[in-house]
Formats: C-alpha cells, structure tokens, sequence
C-alpha cells in the first residue's frame, strides 16, 4: 500500500470514529422528517367490520355503526366531526375544491388525539317517517339520545327502487394558524332505504 | 239542640282530621309552591343570547388550552393528564353545541361552563411543562454534547500518537524490506 493510501485510510477511519461519537449529540439535534403525514376517518358495521351496514332501516328499530378517527400527522391534533342528513337533491361536500356540504349539521363530536392515536364511538340511531304515495318524509333523526328535526323529503327512487338517504359524517380540523376549524376534506357515509317494513 | 249545632259546626271545621284553618294555608302554601317555580323558571331559564355567549366562552377556552397544551407537547413534555382533561372537555363543549341544537339552551350553557370551569388552569400547568421539557432538553443535550465532546478530544490525541506509532511502522517496515534486484538482460 502506497504511504498516501494507508495515510487517507487512517484519515477516513478517524473521521468515522469521530461521527460515532458525535451521534447520540446529532441524535438530540437533528430532528428527521416524519412519515407521510394523514389522518384517517372510517365508519365499520355493527359487526365492528367494513360491512352489514345498515341499508334497508325501518322506524321502529335503533340501528349502529362506529365510527372512528386515526392521527398520523405528527402531533397531538383537536378533530370535529359533523353528522350531516341528505335526501338524493342536497349538496355533498365537493371533494374537488375541499369544501364542506352546505346542510347545517345535526350534531357533532369534538376529538383531541395525539399522533398514532385512534378513537372510535359507537353510533345508534334511528328515525322517525312517513311514506305517503310517492313521497317519503323524515320527521326525526335519533342520534345519540339526541331527537333531531330534520323535515327531509324525498320521491321514490324509479332506478334503485326505495327512497334513499344519506347519513354522513365530515371530519374538521383544527387549524391554530388560521384560526379555526377547516374542512379536512374526508367524509364517511351510509346510505339508508326508508322502504324495509313498509313496503309499498 | 245547641249542643248538636255547635257539634255539626265543629264537624265542619274539621276535614279529615284537619282543621280549616290549616287546610287554607297548605293551599296557600302549594300555590305559593307553584308560582315561586313558576316565576323562578322565567327569571332563571337561559335564553338563546345567553347560552351563545357561554358557548363563545367555552370554544375560546378549550381552543387557547389545546394550544397550551400541543406546545407543551411538541417540546416533549408528559402532558397525558392534561390530555384526559382537555378530552373530557372537548365531549363537553360538544355536548353543549348538540344541546343548543336542538333549543336546549339551559343544558347547552351549563356544558358550556362546565368545559369553560375543567380546562381553567390548565394552560398554566401546560406552560410550567412545557418549560420543565424544555429545560430537561437542554440538561440532556449539554450532557450529551459533553460526553461527545470529551469523546472527539481523547479520539483527536489518541489519532495523532497513532499515527505517529503507525507512520514509524509503516516506514520501518518499507526500510526493512530487501531490495528486489532485476536480472540484467
């Protein structure tokens, strides 16, 4: 070996020795940029599983789904979760432009989770509904011990066959920058057929 | 037949065992029962105003702890306990918007106050964490830094006599060596 290879090779072996050293410092220090950061938003059946959802309901029964928040975004996060109702006509949150559903929102469930944490609720309801001809009106929604008027209406649907609403839940977050809550845009649902025991 | 009268007139006065007299003022006594509820319910019933104020109040405390307390967490404090008590607000304070919803203004207020009365204090505790975190910090990276740099010097002293030890070997070992002599052609 040539003096100045064995002199570059002690120089680079000193150098290596030096960084390991130094590491639990740079440990402290450096702080390494995290994951991909998200936050999840999920709604399982009554079977704590992604299926049996309620679909065909009828008015005299209480009906359950959970619903569940997860945080990976790096920290400890605050969450609102509005629970909206909709006949087929009224607006959906635009996924596109990140905007929330303009319906006021029937009830609502305020979440602080740190990063990696989970929280999950148990959601019963049920409804209150007259069908009359064509036309299907919910008078209330049961959520939670919570009896909401909801005065929503709907025709029967030709094409699927029932008269169809939707329950759903947006996700909310809170932003200390602005400072409120934004629309994380992230929204679960469950369609519900107001036909089952009484049948047309 | 005086007797019997003023005998009938005392049968009168007493009703079951009680006498009119007594029997009056329990009336009165009920009524006065039923107007005093009456009256308390409309000086003392919270109006929508009212509730909307507590409602503001409540968001603003709960909004200013979370942020006391996220802080205190990002610099690596143990704020757990204060996480179940901003939690537990945090049902409250929704408990309380779902009560106005549905025009229970009483109820809504007194969640509102009650959210409003668990995160007092709070922000406090999380910025005496936040500080104990912080300090803790620099305790462990000045100890850290000390040890590295006590480890760097002994490597730098050490470094240099081995080079000189392995620089002598090196060239004793190429002196040493025999001088390879070519054949001559």
């Amino acid at each position: 070996m040539r003096f100045e290879d064995f002199k570059l090779l002690y120089m680079f072996s000193c150098v290596g020795l030096g960084l390991i050293i130094l590491s639990p410092t740079l440990a402290v220090v450096i702080k390494l940029p995290g994951g991909e950061r998200f936050s999840e938003l999920w709604i399982l059946g009554p079977s704590h599983m992604a299926e049996d959802y309620p679909f065909n309901v009828s008015g005299d029964k209480l009906y359950k789904v959970y619903l569940g928040i997860s945080n990976h975004m790096g920290g400890l996060k605050y969450y609102r979760i509005y629970v909206k109702f909709r006949n087929q006509t009224d607006p959906l949150p635009d996924m596109v432009n990140g905007m929330p559903s303009d319906l006021e929102p029937l009830l609502e469930y305020r979440v602080f989770l740190r990063h990696n944490e989970n929280w999950e609720m148990e959601i019963r309801f049920s409804f209150d509904y007259d069908i009359e001809g064509n036309i299907c009106s919910v008078s209330k929604l049961v959520i939670d011990g919570y009896a909401l008027d909801v005065d929503k209406v709907t025709e029967w649907d030709e094409e699927k066959g029932g008269f169809h609403f939707q329950l759903f839940f947006e996700l909310w977050l809170y932003n200390a920058s602005v400072p409120s809550f934004r629309f994380y845009d992230r929204f679960v649902w469950i369609w519900l057929n107001m036909t089952s025991a009484r049948a047309r | 037949m005086k007797l019997e009268h003023d005998l009938r007139l005392q049968l009168v006065r007493v009703i079951g065992g009680v006498p009119m007299v007594k029997c009056k003022s329990v009336v009165c006594f009920v009524v006065f029962i039923l107007m005093f509820s009456w009256f308390m319910d409309a000086c003392f019933a919270v109006d929508k105003a009212v509730a909307d104020e507590a409602l503001i109040d409540a968001e603003n405390d709960l909004v200013s702890t979370y942020v006391a307390v996220e802080e205190a967490e990002q610099v690596g404090a143990n704020a757990s306990e204060l996480l179940a008590k901003l939690k537990f607000a945090g049902n409250l304070l929704a408990d309380a918007y779902n009560a106005h919803r549905v025009g229970d203004y009483d109820k809504a207020c007194s969640y509102a106050m009650n959210c409003s009365d668990r995160v007092k204090g709070i922000a406090s505790e999380a910025a005496g964490l936040e500080l104990e975190a912080e300090k803790a910090y620099s305790e462990r990276l000045f100890a850290t830094a000390a040890v590295s740099s006590a480890g760097l010097s002994l490597l730098l002293v050490l470094s240099l006599f081995g080079w000189r030890i392995l620089k002598r070997r090196y060239f004793k070992r190429i002196l040493g060596m025999k001088p390879e002599v070519g054949k001559a052609e």
